[in-house]
């Protein structure tokens, strides 16, 4: 297997002219990747709702107003209300904190533990390669869902137990990913020089081959973001996820809303575009940084 | 090259071991008695433990961990999977019966997704960072973002409000009523097909997009080959390597788009049949189900890793 | 028949067929119409919400099991079809109660026969009843408590069979009556007495003829069966389809006629709208109660008042208004349905706490006992309960939210079925739990077993021997009145201790196209499933 991404070294680390400045960097993602550009924007809307949604949401997202349920959308309701006179707007605010800690812990800790083991396996070789791999394999071969699923329902529904469910899946796909990056790297005559020079493997580590993964990891990472949010709404269909009372997208769209989707269709309507807005974004965003990111798709 | 697919052949042995092994330790760590909720009804049940006890036994499940999973282990190993704990039939039977709508649902949804992606990806790739590029990565973007299950259930209701109609609830196979089996299966097969043909443009567009950077391809510009040429004749015939690999290795997203279309609109398939069985604790039906998907998985990688191998001898001697 | 049972049975039946007139025929036009001549043929087509988990009834306690498989099978007595909660004979043609109460024989209907053309003889009766009262080693009976008081039954000849107690019981010919309790012939009993988790072997009016798991069910007319010109019906086939939205949307489509346990009422509202006059909505009150069983045996709530507190904090009044039109919980009543004949009186209802009509009352009283009891800022909870949708959800965040404001913090922990027994019955791993009350009838033996020292259905885990003695006391209590009295006794000792907190009662909507004729929904999703009078006035 041939290095899948050209070698960054600490030591020249912008092979390619001068350096930009981060400014410079942003602007010319925004020229060349407009739709990423689009899904930032998206990303950092959710981030402020969600940071000061104290201060936005109109209502208590927990609190029921007996005499409104299934109110229309309205100047003191924008988004509705719920069946039991919640107010929809705020929930959908209060839920973009429960979707960004979902998909933001759950794919960190997925693709650093399964980075972490891929550096570890690439670098170590040998037995402990070998018994990381199967352990990934026979992870990888548990169908995800099921796996999740399974997870989900040891632990018990609770936001951080859905994390760790959301979370155990990445590890082995985001192990491959870095693992195949980390051994092109070491197997690289500059790095086996450096090794045989006698540096001391800690510096090889941190020097070389973490540098060179992390392209492949960040990707990993923006791809697997969304792709979280959504498996927390699966997990809430199946009566899994998030547990009520608690404002959550998925849970706010399955549950008991397919059943007044009819009859107040704004209950599930607006956490349905909001799912999909924000998982959009994050999509758009991966996308476009991987198109940036790996030289392989780069516009020559 | 036979010492590869030698070693290849080897290595399955660990992992569907370890999916074995792993699959019963879950089931047992679960929380919740199998026989309580046989007993239990959908009321609290009024049981008492020596009929707990009575019901362990005959289901063979009072015995040490240790001697049950030497027992699952032999009979995987001539391929008896057990009985259902539920139904008390043969798993392997239980799985029959719904298999062949989940492979209809599968390979039409492949098909299907295949169709729209192949040529949606190239013309991606081809014209990167052009409106058309745009436009069909919004979609398949789009198309990945919406939960499948709302996009099902939103089916069901909107054809019911608008038309009064909705889906046979019992499967036909094709062969027996094509056209019922149609009515069926289309909303399902677009549901899953949809976000299927999202996953394969994205990635049939940047393996064209890689393909595209290869010197072989630079030379044919550089030597003046008209677009067409070099996109049909090189481009594509170099990515379509890959895009089967994808094909293949996206299998286990399949699987999990089975599950919750297979609930949503209540198809009698594998998928529902494994989320089913957890909430039941059947243990049987879950480790038969998913030893049988891991071992689909890890063959349909091991084709895959060979062809690869087939094409491109540096692999081999690795 | 005895006099005096006949004068308590004449006397249950008024009492009930009032309340019921009242409630049903207001609401259900097929009772109305039941006198109509029903039409031959024609297959009814139904949907249901779970597959069962195996076909013999005996060992199953689910609507999933019992829906599908009744109209197969013959039982000794049953619930009226048409008058709640009066019993009436099926396979027995009648019977009789010697005056000491303690000896029933029972004459067996003759040419009832089993589908494979042998006989229904008193033989099978016996052999049926002994292995749900006694069953030899080896074979499950989960409702062998219900008959602790049978000593012995008899078969002196084939029409015959007797019932021997230990003590006069007031609930053994509705215990007779359970639709669970099919006829299993003897010859396939001894062969195998769990033959009939697989397989159907009855004397019902309909006929097995196929079931795949996670599809369908169906059963086809029996043309021999014991009552001359029924069933009006070809047959009947079941969709198993565990989404509600699917079911609704099967019968609004006509892809089937009737949802026979119930609809979520947003779903029937919607149904009625498009369909109008061609649908029929049978709303009857259910012989089921949504409550929490409060754990007695560990802190806080070994503390009778932070258990009262949590009782007084749910205002169930506005429960019933809040949460009737989003999951069918209305009715505010004790430990027996309201509205049924063994009802507490409303004024010493109200009187107890939780029902007090004042919220804001029940509320500060809450806060000073909860502050009495060492929580004067509140504390935290765990209320664990069952991942399905409706009404459990629903339920447990009306009681969080309602709970808030007297300073309790409830955290909801939905748990899969399993999880859900386990911790409820088996460990009594919890502090509050959703605990619902469902049985097939207004019966204090059958709801109020459960609250007495060391009952599996004591989720509580409490132990009050008053309670132990009223239960057994009221078991043998012949006279409707006298056993009243100590029915509501043993429902203030529970209420007033808090040992358990009732919620709402629940309400039942069955929906079926009006084509589907003289079919009443009874107050339970368990009875009245043999379909052999339902007909359908068009295919």
């Amino acid at each position: 297997m041939s290095a899948p991404y050209p070698l960054v070294h600490a030591t020249a680390s912008a092979p390619l002219g001068q350096r930009l400045t981060v400014a410079e960097e942003v602007l010319k993602f925004v020229r060349t990747k407009p739709l990423g550009a689009g899904g930032a924007l998206i990303i950092l809307g959710m981030m402020l709702v969600a940071l000061f949604a104290e201060a936005l949401a109109p209502y208590d997202p927990y609190r029921g107003d007996y005499g409104l349920q299934f109110a229309r959308p309205s100047v003191d309701h924008w988004f509705g209300t719920d069946e039991f006179g919640r107010d929809v707007l705020s929930r959908v605010m209060y839920g973009a904190r429960i979707a960004l800690f979902v998909g933001f812990v759950a794919s960190f800790a997925g693709c650093t533990l399964g980075g972490l083991l891929g550096v570890v396996s690439a670098y170590w070789g040998g037995k402990v390669d070998l018994i990381l791999e199967r352990l990934m394999d026979v992870l990888l071969a548990f169908p995800q869902l099921i796996l999740a699923l399974a997870i989900a329902s040891i632990l018990g529904p609770a936001v951080q137990n859905v994390v760790v469910a959301v979370a155990i899946p990445i590890i082995p796909r985001a192990a491959r990913v870095v693992r195949a990056t980390a051994l092109s790297v070491k197997e690289n005559p500059y790095v086996e020089a450096v090794q045989a020079l006698g540096a001391l493997r800690r510096r090889v580590v941190l020097r070389h081959i973490v540098p060179n993964v992390m392209a492949p990891y960040i990707i990993m990472l923006t791809a697997q973001l969304g792709g979280a949010i959504l498996t927390e709404a699966a997990l809430s269909y199946l009566g899994l996820g998030t547990a009520e009372p608690t404002p959550s997208w998925g849970l706010m769209l399955s549950g008991s809303a397919p059943s007044y989707a009819e009859k107040a269709p704004w209950i599930a309507l607006f956490p349905g575009i909001a799912i999909s807005l924000g998982v959009f974004g994050f999509n758009l965003f991966g996308d476009s940084l991987r198109d940036a990111l790996d030289p392989k798709l780069r516009k020559t | 090259m036979r010492t590869y697919v030698a070693k290849r052949l080897l290595l399955i042995i660990p992992t569907l071991l370890g999916v074995a092994s792993l699959v019963f330790v879950i089931m047992r760590v679960i929380p919740g008695d199998v026989t309580l909720l046989i007993l239990g009804g959908d009321q609290a049940g009024r049981i008492d433990p020596a009929q707990i006890a009575a019901m362990k036994r005959r289901l063979g499940i009072d015995q040490p961990l240790l001697v049950q999973f030497g027992t699952w282990l032999w009979g995987v190993l001539r391929f008896d999977f057990g009985t259902s704990l539920w139904s008390g039939r043969p798993v392997v039977e239980e799985l029959l019966i719904r298999l062949p709508l989940s492979l209809e649902l599968a390979f039409a949804a492949t098909l299907v997704s295949v169709l729209i992606a192949i040529p949606c990806g190239m013309l991606s790739a081809v014209r990167q960072d052009t409106w058309v590029d745009y436009v069909i990565r919004v979609i398949s973007i789009g198309g990945l973002a919406i939960p499948s299950f709302w996009v099902g259930i939103l089916c069901i209701l909107f054809l019911v409000i608008y038309f009064g109609w909705g889906p046979p609830l019992e499967y036909t196979p094709p062969w027996v009523d094509p056209w019922a089996n149609f009515q069926q299966m289309v909303w399902p097969v677009v549901t899953v097909g949809y976000r299927y043909a999202a996953v394969t443009t994205r990635m049939t567009r940047s393996t064209v997009l890689e393909v595209l950077r290869e010197d072989y391809i630079r030379t044919a510009w550089a030597k003046g080959l008209r677009e067409r040429a070099i996109v049909v004749r090189h481009a594509l015939k170099n990515a379509m390597l890959p895009v089967i690999t994808l094909i293949g290795t996206e299998f286990a997203f399949l699987i999990g788009g089975l599950v919750v279309t297979e609930t949503v609109f209540t198809l009698n398939g594998v998928g529902r049949f494994v989320v089913d069985a957890v909430a039941r604790r059947d243990y049987p039906v879950v480790q038969a189900l998913v030893f049988l998907i891991a071992f689909g998985f890890v063959i349909v990688n091991l084709l895959v890793d060979l062809t690869y191998a087939w094409f491109d001898p540096r692999i081999r001697y690795r | 028949m005895a006099p005096r049972i006949q004068r308590h049975g004449l006397a249950v039946t008024l009492a009930a067929l009032a309340v019921l007139v009242a409630s049903v025929v207001a609401a259900t036009p097929a009772a109305a119409r039941a006198a109509e001549t029903g039409r031959r043929g024609g297959v009814l087509l139904a949907v249901i919400g779970a597959d069962p988990p195996s076909l013999d009834p005996h060992q199953e306690s689910t609507f999933a099991n019992i829906q599908l498989v009744a109209p197969l099978y013959s039982t000794l007595l049953q619930i009226d079809p048409y008058g709640y909660p009066k019993i009436v004979g099926d396979a027995a043609s009648e019977w009789k109660i010697a005056p000491d109460g303690i000896t029933y024989t029972f004459k067996i209907r003759h040419g009832i026969r089993f589908h494979d053309g042998s006989p229904l003889t008193a033989a099978d009766v016996k052999a049926t009843y002994d292995k749900i009262v006694s069953p030899p080693a080896g074979v499950l009976s989960i409702r062998k408590n219900a008959y602790t008081e049978v000593a012995s039954i008899e078969a002196p000849d084939p029409s015959t069979v007797v019932f021997r107690l230990t003590f006069p019981s007031a609930s053994l010919l509705n215990n007779l009556a359970s639709p669970w309790n099919v006829i299993y012939p003897k010859t396939y009993l001894d062969k195998d007495p769990n033959y009939f988790k697989t397989n159907v072997m009855g004397s019902g009016p309909f006929k097995f003829k196929a079931y795949t798991r996670g599809a369908t069910f169906e059963g086809v007319r029996n043309p021999d069966y014991f009552v001359k010109d029924r069933p009006y019906l070809d047959g009947y086939k079941f969709f198993i389809s565990p989404e509600t939205s699917v079911r609704a949307a099967a019968i609004r489509s006509g892809r089937a006629y009737i949802e026979f346990r119930d609809l979520p009422n947003a779903e029937v509202e919607a149904i009625k709208k498009q369909l109008g006059d061609k649908i029929v909505v049978q709303t009857t009150p259910m012989t089921g109660q949504f409550g929490i069983a409060i754990n007695n045996a560990a802190k806080p709530f070994n503390d009778v008042r932070v258990r009262k507190a949590v009782t007084l904090g749910l205002d169930r009044y506005t429960a019933g208004k809040v949460l009737y039109g989003i999951t069918g919980l209305k009715l505010v009543g004790g430990l027996m349905r309201p509205g049924s004949e063994w009802a507490m009186p409303e004024a010493e209802l109200q009187k107890l706490p939780g029902f007090w009509t004042d919220a804001e009352k029940s509320r500060t009283e809450a806060k000073r006992l909860l502050a009495e009891a060492g929580y004067p800022n509140g504390l935290k909870v765990v209320l664990k309960n069952r991942n399905v949708k409706l009404p459990y959800q629903d339920f447990a965040v009306f009681a969080i939210q309602e709970w808030r404001r007297i300073g309790i913090e409830a955290e909801n922990r939905p748990l899969e079925t399993a999880a859900w027994f386990n911790d409820g019955q088996n460990t009594g791993n919890f502090e509050l739990i959703i605990a619902p009350t469902v049985e097939f009838m207004d019966d204090p033996d059958q709801f109020l077993g459960r609250y007495v020292t060391g009952s599996t259905q004591n989720w509580g885990r409490y132990s009050d021997p008053r309670l132990d003695d009223l239960f057994s006391r009221q078991a043998r209590t012949l006279e409707p009145a006298e056993r009243q009295k100590l029915v509501n006794e043993l429902q203030k000792v529970v209420l007033e201790n808090a040992y358990y907190m009732p919620g709402l009662w629940w309400m039942r909507n069955v929906v079926h196209w009006a084509k589907v004729k003289n079919y009443v929904a009874q107050p339970s999703h368990y009875t009245n499933q043999k379909l052999q009078d339902v007909w359908l006035s068009e295919d």
